[in-house]
C-alpha cells in the first residue's frame, strides 16, 4: 500500500514542477469561463428561463460541469504510451500492479490539480459570476459523493480505452472520439435536459452521464429526492462494472503479452 | 539459482491485413505463422555465477531473459529462478531480481535520480538502514553524487546507465539480468560499470546473467559463457575452454593485386590451411584460416608472397571475439567473418 501512496506523492511533486504549464492552463480556464459567462448572458438576455432553468442555475451548472470534466479523464494516455513503446514489459517485472500504480498516480495528479487549479478558480467564479451554492447541505454532500463516483467512472473508462492499445495500432483516433463522446453524452457542455427526449433516454443507459451530469444535476437541484438517489445508484453500478471490466480486460491483455509476446 | 529445462518458446505471428478493416477483421479471424524463438534450451546457473549469454541478433537471447523474468510464458519446458516459477509468480519473482535493459530506462523520467531511488525503496520495501548503506556504497563506486539531484531526462547516456545500474542492484537482488548494459558507452564508463558489477558479485554473491555484443565485457566479467544461435545453445562452458579449443585459430586476409577468382592455394601450405569463403564485395580478397600449432603465420605469409603479389594483408586476432564469431558463423553455416586488427 505504501508504495502506491508514494507514487501519488511523487506525481504531485512532478506536477508542482511544471509551473509554466500550470499558469498557461489556469489562464486558459479563466478565458473559457469568461467566454461561457458572456455567451449565456447573451442567451438569457431575451428570456428568463430555459427548460425551467434560470440564468443562475444554468451558469452554475455549466461552470461546475466544466471543472468536473477536467477530472473525469485519467492516465490512459500514459498507459497507452507504455504499451506502445513496449515499456509495459519492464513494468511487468516490478513488484506492483501497474493499474493500481497508475490509478494512484492519477489520484496524486488530481489532488494537486484540485488544490492548485480548480479550487481557487471556482472560488473566483463564486465571487464574480453569480454561481449559487447547492440547494441544501444534503444535496451538497450528495454532490461530493456523486462527483467522486463520477471521477472514478471517468478514470476507469479512460484506462479501459487505453488497454485497447494492446490490440489496435493507433489509439489516437479512438481517444479523440472518446473525448468527443464524453463531452457530449456526459452533459459536460450543457445539461442533458436541453436535449430531445430520445437523446436523454439513450444517455440514461450509457456510463457517460454518470461522469458529469449526475453530480452537477444533484448540485443544481435538477435531480433531487428519489431521482438523485436512483442516479447515485446507477453511478455505483457503473463504477463497479467498469472496475470489474477493467481488471478482466487487463488480465486478458497481460496473458496476451506474456503468451504471445506483445 | 537458475534452472532451465527443455525450454521452448514459439511465437505466433499474426498476419494482418492493412488498415482499419484489417484491424477489425483480425479481431475475429487471424492467420498465424509460428516462429520458434527458443528451442529446447537447458542451463543450470549456480548462485553467485556470472554468466555471459551471447548470440547474434535475433538468436533468442532476449526471449530467454523475458522468460526468466516472468514477462513471457514458455510454450513448454521448465524455468525456475531461485525456486520460483517466474511466469506464475511474477510479482514474487520481481522482488528478487534486478534488471538493466540498455535500450530502455527503468528510472522515473521526470523526477531527480535521488527521488527515483526513494521510490524504488518503497517499491521493493527496502529497510531504511539497508537502503542508506547500499546507496552510499553505490554513490561512491559509481560516482553518482553530482547526479543525484538531476532529473533523469537530463542525464547523458553514460550518466543514466550508471544510475540505472545502481537502481537494478539497490534492493540487493539475488539475480540480475543485464541486457547490453554498456551499449553506446565510452571506455571509461564501461570500465567503471564492469568494476561495479564485479564488486556486487563479490560482496553480495549476486548471480549475473549478462548479454552483450561487447566481448570485452564478457572477458572481464564472466567466468562462463553460453552461446545461443537460432534458438539453441551451441556452447556452454568456461571462457578458458573455449579459448584453448579455438584459441590457436588464426585467420589472415590477403588483398591480392589480381582478381581472386583464379586463386589456387599454393602447394606448400595446402594441407595446413583452408580458404574461407569471403563476401563478394571485394574480388581481390582471399582469407586463409589455419592453426598456429601446425603452421606459423609468418610461413603462410611468406608462401603467399612468393606466389602472388599481395597488396595488403590483415591478421585477425585470437581473442574471444574472433572465436565467438567463428562459432556463430559455423552455427549459421554462413561465411565466417572476423573482427580485424591492423
Amino acid at each position: 500500500m505504501r508504495k502506491y501512496v508514494e507514487f501519488a506523492r511523487v506525481q504531485m511533486q512532478v506536477h508542482a514542477a511544471y509551473s509554466a504549464w500550470f499558469w498557461a492552463n489556469t489562464f486558459s480556464i479563466l478565458l473559457r469561463m469568461l467566454v461561457i459567462y458572456f455567451f449565456w448572458k447573451a442567451v438569457y438576455s431575451s428570456r428568463t428561463e430555459i427548460e425551467g432553468l434560470p440564468f443562475e442555475g444554468m451558469i452554475t451548472y455549466i461552470i461546475i460541469a466544466m471543472f468536473l470534466q477536467m477530472f473525469v479523464s485519467g492516465v490512459g494516455q500514459e498507459l497507452a504510451h507504455t504499451i506502445k513503446d513496449g515499456n509495459v514489459a519492464i513494468e511487468l517485472m516490478r513488484p506492483y500492479n501497474l493499474i493500481t500504480r497508475l490509478v494512484a498516480m492519477d489520484l496524486g495528479d488530481k489532488v494537486i490539480h484540485f488544490v492548485r487549479g480548480a479550487l481557487p478558480l471556482s472560488i473566483l467564479a463564486f465571487i464574480f459570476m453569480d454561481i449559487t451554492l447547492p440547494t441544501s447541505w444534503q444535496s451538497g454532500l450528495l454532490f461530493f459523493i456523486s462527483a467522486f463516483m463520477g471521477i472514478w467512472i471517468g478514470t476507469f473508462f479512460d484506462l479501459l480505452i487505453a488497454i485497447l492499445a494492446f490490440w489496435t495500432i493507433n489509439l489516437w483516433g479512438l481517444q479523440v472520439m472518446k473525448e468527443a463522446v464524453i463531452s457530449f453524452f456526459s452533459g459536460a457542455l450543457v445539461p442533458l435536459i436541453l436535449f430531445p427526449e430520445w437523446f436523454q433516454t439513450i444517455s440514461l443507459f450509457l456510463p457517460f452521464q454518470a461522469m458529469v451530469y449526475v453530480p452537477v444535476a444533484i448540485y443544481t437541484g435538477i435531480l433531487s429526492g428519489t431521482e438523485a438517489w436512483l442516479a447515485l445508484g446507477s453511478q455505483v453500478f457503473w463504477a463497479v462494472s467498469l472496475f470489474v471490466l477493467l481488471r478482466v480486460l487487463w488480465s486478458i491483455a497481460i496473458k496476451k503479452v506474456t503468451i504471445f509476446g506483445g | 539459482m537458475i534452472v532451465v529445462k527443455n525450454l521452448e518458446k514459439h511465437y505466433k505471428i499474426a498476419k494482418r491485413d492493412p488498415g482499419l478493416r484489417g484491424a477489425i477483421k483480425s479481431l475475429f479471424h487471424r492467420k498465424f505463422e509460428t516462429k520458434k524463438a527458443v528451442k529446447k534450451i537447458n542451463m543450470h546457473i549456480n548462485a553467485g555465477e556470472m554468466v555471459g549469454y551471447i548470440g547474434a541478433n535475433g538468436a533468442g537471447k532476449s526471449t530467454t531473459i523475458k522468460m526468466l523474468t516472468g514477462i513471457l510464458t514458455p510454450t513448454s519446458g521448465e524455468v525456475k529462478v531461485n525456486g520460483i516459477i517466474p511466469y506464475e509468480n511474477r510479482q514474487q519473482n520481481a522482488s528478487h531480481i534486478g534488471a538493466v535493459f540498455g535500450q530502455r530506462t527503468q528510472l522515473f523520467w521526470d523526477i531527480p535520480v535521488r527521488e527515483s531511488y526513494e521510490l524504488l525503496k518503497h517499491i521493493y520495501e527496502i529497510p531504511q538502514a539497508q537502503y542508506e548503506e547500499t546507496l552510499k556504497e553505490f554513490v561512491d563506486v559509481l560516482h553518482l553524487e553530482p547526479l543525484l539531484g538531476i532529473p533523469v531526462r537530463q542525464l547523458s547516456l553514460g550518466q543514466k546507465m550508471r544510475c540505472e545500474l545502481a537502481a537494478a542492484f539497490l534492493h540487493r537482488p539475488k539475480v540480475v539480468y543485464l541486457d547490453e548494459p554498456t551499449i553506446g558507452l565510452d571506455v571509461a564508463v564501461k570500465v567503471r560499470i564492469r568494476a561495479f558489477i564485479k564488486q556486487m558479485n563479490a560482496r553480495y554473491g549476486t548471480t549475473v546473467l549478462l548479454t552483450t555484443h561487447d566481448m570485452q565485457d564478457i572477458e572481464e566479467i564472466c567466468q562462463r559463457i553460453i552461446i545461443i544461435d537460432d534458438g539453441s545453445v551451441i556452447y556452454d562452458g568456461s571462457i578458458q575452454d573455449i579459448k584453448s579449443q579455438f584459441g590457436d585459430k588464426r585467420v589472415i586476409h590477403f588483398e591480392l593485386e589480381d582478381a581472386a577468382d583464379s586463386f589456387v592455394l599454393p602447394e606448400e601450405i595446402r594441407a595446413l590451411t583452408e580458404v574461407l569463403p569471403t563476401s563478394d564485395e571485394d574480388p581481390h580478397l582471399v582469407s586463409l584460416s589455419f592453426s598456429n600449432k601446425h603452421i606459423s603465420g609468418a610461413e603462410v605469409i611468406h608462401t603467399m608472397m612468393n606466389h602472388y603479389s599481395v597488396a595488403d594483408l590483415t591478421i585477425a586476432d585470437a581473442k574471444i571475439e574472433t572465436i565467438v564469431e567463428e562459432i556463430y558463423g559455423r552455427g549459421m553455416k554462413k561465411e565466417v567473418q572476423h573482427e580485424e586488427i591492423r
